[in-house]
């Protein structure tokens, strides 16, 4: 394995942080971009490499070693970087779809006077993303996890005059919080239990352990609190949807295609403890299940186009982690991939839109823009399709394979996995019609800007267009004739928890034939959403009421999120606030006099200590003799 | 082994270079000759110990780690000399060699195997500080420190030797292996034990722990910045490390004997040098008291003595030392540019409005600090992890509690200095820093900041 290779991956998105974040004042714009968009390249081309060395090499991971970092008592914690499949697939999407979301920033942000800063945050996400898959234990990628987080924040409030993004960003930073504090325990628990971060070290040790151990279960439980702030899994996703305040390929490439994956990325890190652990597993898949559904449905009534993708993220999120609860671990990572390119596509489009309608946002106001933007209309509707699960595009495939695995674990999940399908299929085509169907109904300044994005922008979206369409082909299932190559490819990692309880891991028992009629289903109900939204949308032209108009009750309820928002700010926020205010009205009056106390005391004392360096030498050296005198006094004759 | 003779030698090489006209290759000469020896004193990496001299001198990793820091610390200090060529007053071949000879003692004292080689080292280190402390010779208050710091360490090394005279009474070898196998046959005389005590109290009042202490503030404050400098660094390093190898090597057969002499004088120097520091208004001054608290942080690692003392020692020598030199390095300039009437400025008034002046200083200066209160992503806080962690495995929890109360503290008279260049409206005299004097101060703050986020990466070394 090459060292150095490996070592760039990261190093050049950080060379490039520091060469725009240090010098954006005085860089030109075009080599600002070419710096950054050079630097997630130049990472790609290295992870390709190692790629194909690491399978010349065989299948067992490489644990490459590159200093001691923390060395405390027994506790020694390595800076080593660990490739296997895992991270390789990890770093191929990081690196991939990060270059071209790169690219096309820099015809998406070319009038914005934040360019500099813009791609240096961007290049210090691929950084610490990138640094989160590829360490080697827990500690690492807490690290990168909170450095991603860190990212997040700066780059939804990244114009940063609009408090309403302020916010946002704040809420973003404050929620995977909470997160963080369980992951934070679970690493905690786990130096307590096995003595090690390293993940090597805690599998082994973990093989020894029972099926359904306590302490295991603690560890797999608070890493998924962990799992559920990053990934914006009920109850920690309110912040996701208001993420969108930041500028759109940050919307495409962190809270789509890349950091939200992390805590998928976690759990399959971690699939040996999760095996041991099914109680956890059985809370993971009706937390995916619930979020899936729960989260499609308010996509259902929403009118701003990158709110209808946030929630379709965090259904779409809450999917794998149906898969995961299911143990279809290679089956979420599928996912994990295929979402990577449709999501980012339809982000990249919905910002295409955005950029030719002059920052209006609401579905409401468009209509008819397939005719002004071709390649923009054609690439959005094949990541419709494909979110869809409609054959033959990638989503059909990862979305199967995750709800054949949850029939056979329990049919109820597998009906919600359905249902949420039919209801992702009604608000994708919903959004693709309104937005791109029909008549303008815009403003008339509006119509007159409209405009094909530049080359910068269109040829990211052909690629992920491509990507989308095809990248299904890597796991056609075996009914249908094929090989699924990835769950080959990603066989070994989980050849420890196979071991450890292999009964989870029993050969499908559905017939080839169940499994068609299963797809036949997940098909049919996707089909029929997408033609009753084309008989509301496109027949019957309906175009959603303005924010004035009364709606009804569950109408009502489900426009508003369920009033999630404001259910959280009861519960949580206020009376957190009057607490504060108690606090601050009568608990600061005690600590204060308390600190101001200890200052004054230290003060004096310092006053009084002060007054015994008077200068003169006499008084020095008498000092001094009384020092030893004592000392001598006291060893010599009083021990 | 190396680095002792050629520094003796190229010290005086030195001195002949002064006789040249242009005193400008005088500085070159100096960096030159330092990285030399920094490049011989690594020849003996990884050899094992070697003993030079029949049993005067050992070498090892150890001891070439320590004079890696103090040889680094003098590239610095020298480096920032800037050839002192705004001063006609000034005989920099004469300052130059002494510097180098003086490195020569803290050899001694760092590898040393004989108490002969500790005193020779030690008496090296101190006649030339107290020379270069009142080199100012047209300045009242460097006489009147030089003064003071001789009269009172000639006091202090009578102590010493008649310390050394004792254990030499007691034990018949003056060697730390003679003494060591001498308490390893049980009974020691009370000549021992009186010998201990004295030579200790010699190499405190080197170290400046409390109560011989005294003399650190009016010295440090008297003496020209530059070798206030060093005396904080150079002379610290040297004295712990002799300090440690006097302990480790021949006393731990009666820890707990001195363990509770060391300990009560740890607590007295932890509470002078931190709370004396909060009422300070001069930067030089407080940085006087906080070279005395870190005495204070360095003797807790010693009084714990466990297997991790001297990787403790070794870490915290060399983040202290760094950021000593930025802070000293911040100051020089600035009190210079700021001078009011013809003194230079050293009141923490001087940093006022830094931030917007010059922000490369002021970050300089910031991460020094941060380093010094020990606050994380800065190597000063893996110092006192260290330096705790050896405390609390040791089971002496009242001194850690002790050690973590005054450490905040710190904080208060630290955070000042940051407080004053960042949120303070100061005058707008621009402050002009050469490019080889900002590199030195940046490298400093790199190995500050690198040392903070990988303390493996210095701990693995030795």
């Amino acid at each position: 394995m090459p060292v150095t290779l490996l070592v760039l991956i990261p190093l050049l998105p950080l060379i490039g942080f520091l060469i725009n974040g240090i010098g954006f004042r005085h860089i030109p714009k075009g080599a600002v971009g070419l710096i950054g968009s050079l630097a997630a390249l130049g990472s790609f081309a290295a992870s390709v490499a190692v790629l194909l060395a690491f399978k010349e090499g065989g299948s067992q991971p490489m644990i490459v070693s590159l200093f001691d970092w923390i060395k405390v008592g027994e506790l020694n914690i390595p800076f080593s970087f660990q490739v296997d499949q895992l991270s390789l697939l990890m770093l191929m999407i990081i690196t991939g779809v990060g270059s071209l979301i790169h690219i096309y920033s820099i015809g998406y942000m070319k009038h914005d006077p934040g360019f500099g800063k813009f791609f240096s945050f961007l290049n210090l996400f691929l950084f610490f993303m990138l640094l989160l898959v590829l360490g080697s234990n827990y500690v690492i990628m807490f690290i990168g996890w909170e450095g991603v987080g860190l990212c997040s924040y700066l780059l939804i409030g990244f114009w940063n005059k609009n408090t309403d993004f302020n916010n946002a960003a704040r809420k973003a930073f404050i929620m995977n919080r909470i997160g963080d504090l369980g992951f934070l325990l679970g690493i905690f628990t786990i130096i307590h239990a096995f003595g090690s971060v390293e993940y090597t070290e805690v599998f082994r040790q973990a093989t020894g352990l029972p099926v359904g151990d306590h302490v295991v279960f603690a560890i797999t439980m608070l890493l998924f609190v962990g799992a559920m702030g990053k990934s914006a899994q009920i109850p920690l996703y309110t912040w996701l949807p208001d993420a969108m305040a930041g500028p759109t390929p940050v919307s495409a490439l962190i809270h789509a295609a890349t950091m939200v994956t992390a805590g998928i990325y976690m759990v399959i890190r971690s699939n040996v403890l999760y095996t041991l652990a099914p109680e956890t597993l059985e809370i993971v898949a009706v937390v995916g299940a619930v979020t899936a559904i729960f989260a499609a449905s308010i996509g259902l009534l929403q009118n701003d186009i990158k709110k209808v993708l946030a929630y379709s993220t965090v259904s779409q999120l809450g999917y794998m982690f149906l898969g995961l609860g299911v143990m279809a671990y290679s089956a979420s990572m599928f996912h994990v991939i295929t979402h990577a390119f449709f999501k980012a596509l339809l982000f990249l489009g919905a910002g295409s839109v955005i950029h030719a309608m002059s920052d209006e946002q609401d579905i409401r106001f468009m209509g008819g823009l397939r005719k002004k933007l071709p390649i923009t209309f054609i690439t959005f509707a094949v990541a419709t399709w494909a979110i869809a699960g409609l054959p033959p595009f990638a989503g059909f495939f990862s979305k199967d394979e995750i709800l054949a695995h949850a029939f056979e674990h329990n049919k109820l999940l597998w009906g919600i996995g359905v249902l949420g399908s039919a209801l992702t299929s009604f608000y994708m085509f919903r959004l693709l019609f309104l937005t791109f169907f029909g008549s303008f109904r815009g403003t008339h300044e509006q119509e007159h800007h409209l405009h094909e994005s530049p080359a910068a922008m269109t040829i990211p979206l052909v690629i992920l267009a491509l990507l989308s369409a095809v990248g299904g082909f890597i796991g056609v299932p075996e009914a249908l004739g094929g090989t699924h190559q990835l769950a080959e490819f990603m066989s070994p990692l989980f050849d420890t928890a196979r071991q450890v309880n292999p009964e989870a891991f029993a050969a499908t028992a559905l017939t080839h034939s169940e499994e068609w009629i299963l797809m036949a289903v997940s098909v049919a109900v996707a089909l029929i959403a997408a033609v009753i939204a084309y008989v509301m949308y496109i027949s019957r032209s309906a175009v959603p009421a303005p924010e004035s108009e009364a709606r009804t009750g569950v109408e009502n309820v489900v426009y508003h999120k369920y009033y999630i928002d404001e259910l959280y700010d009861t519960v949580f926020v206020k009376p957190m606030k009057s607490l504060s205010g108690v606090l601050s009205s009568f608990g600061e009056f005690v600590i204060d006099l308390f600190v101001e106390g200890t200052g004054k005391l230290v003060k004096g004392l310092s006053n009084l200590g002060r007054q015994t360096q008077t200068g003169s030498i006499g008084y020095y050296v008498f000092a001094m003799v009384v020092g030893i005198v004592v000392i001598l006094f006291w060893n010599l004759l009083l021990n | 082994m190396y680095p002792i003779i050629l520094l003796s030698f190229l010290g005086i090489v030195v001195l002949f270079l002064g006789f040249a006209k242009s005193k400008a290759i005088l500085l070159p000469a100096t960096l030159l000759f330092l990285a030399v020896a920094l490049v011989g004193n690594f020849v003996e990496w990884n050899q094992g110990t070697i003993i030079y001299f029949y049993n005067m001198l050992a070498v090892n990793n150890l001891t070439l780690a320590f004079n890696g820091i103090v040889l680094v610390s003098a590239f610095m200090i020298v480096a920032m000399t800037r050839g002192f060529q705004d001063d006609d007053e000034a005989q920099p071949a004469e300052y130059y060699a002494i510097m180098l000879f003086s490195l020569v003692g803290a050899f001694m004292m760092i590898g040393f195997e004989n108490l002969i080689m500790l005193f020779l080292g030690l008496e090296i280190l101190s006649v030339a500080m107290y020379v270069l402390t009142g080199s100012d010779k047209r300045n009242l208050r460097s006489n009147e420190a030089a003064l003071k710091y001789f009269l009172m360490g000639a006091f202090a090394t009578g102590i010493l030797l008649f310390g050394i005279a004792l254990l030499y009474g007691a034990t018949g070898s003056f060697t730390l292996t003679g003494i060591q196998a001498y308490i390893g046959q049980g009974n020691p005389s009370y000549l021992l034990y009186g010998g201990l005590l004295l030579v200790l109290i010699g190499m405190l009042f080197k170290v400046s722990a409390a109560p011989f202490h005294f003399w650190t503030p009016d010295v440090y404050e008297g003496a020209p910045t530059i070798f206030t400098a060093f005396m904080a660094t150079i002379v610290k390093t040297a004295g712990f490390a002799a300090l440690f190898r006097l302990l480790s090597h021949s006393f731990t057969g009666i820890y707990d004997y001195w363990w509770i002499t060391l300990a009560v004088i740890t607590v007295l120097t932890l509470l002078v040098g931190n709370i004396i520091a909060v009422y300070q208004d001069s930067f030089k001054r407080m940085l006087a008291y906080s070279s005395i608290s870190h005495a204070g942080y360095l003797l807790i690692a010693l009084t714990a003595m466990t297997p991790q003392t001297e990787n403790s020692i070794l870490f915290y020598s060399m983040a202290y030392s760094v950021a000593t030199i930025c802070a000293f390095g911040v100051l020089i300039p600035l009190a210079r540019e700021k001078a009011m009437t013809g003194k230079p400025r050293e009141t923490y008034e001087a940093f006022n409005g830094l931030a917007r002046n010059n922000p490369l200083l002021a970050f300089v200066l910031t991460v020094s600090m941060l380093s010094l209160a020990g606050i994380p992503l800065t190597a000063g806080f893996w110092g006192k992890f260290f330096v705790f962690g050896s405390a609390a495995e040791r089971g002496i929890i009242w001194l850690l509690v002790v050690a973590i109360l005054m450490s905040a503290v710190g904080i208060y008279y630290y955070f000042r200095v940051i407080m004053a260049a960042y949120m303070k409206e100061g005058d707008t005299a621009e402050i002009r820093v050469a490019p080889f004097y900002k590199i030195v101060l940046v490298t400093a703050t790199i190995i500050t900041l690198l040392f903070g986020i990988a303390p493996g990466l210095f701990t693995g070394l030795v």
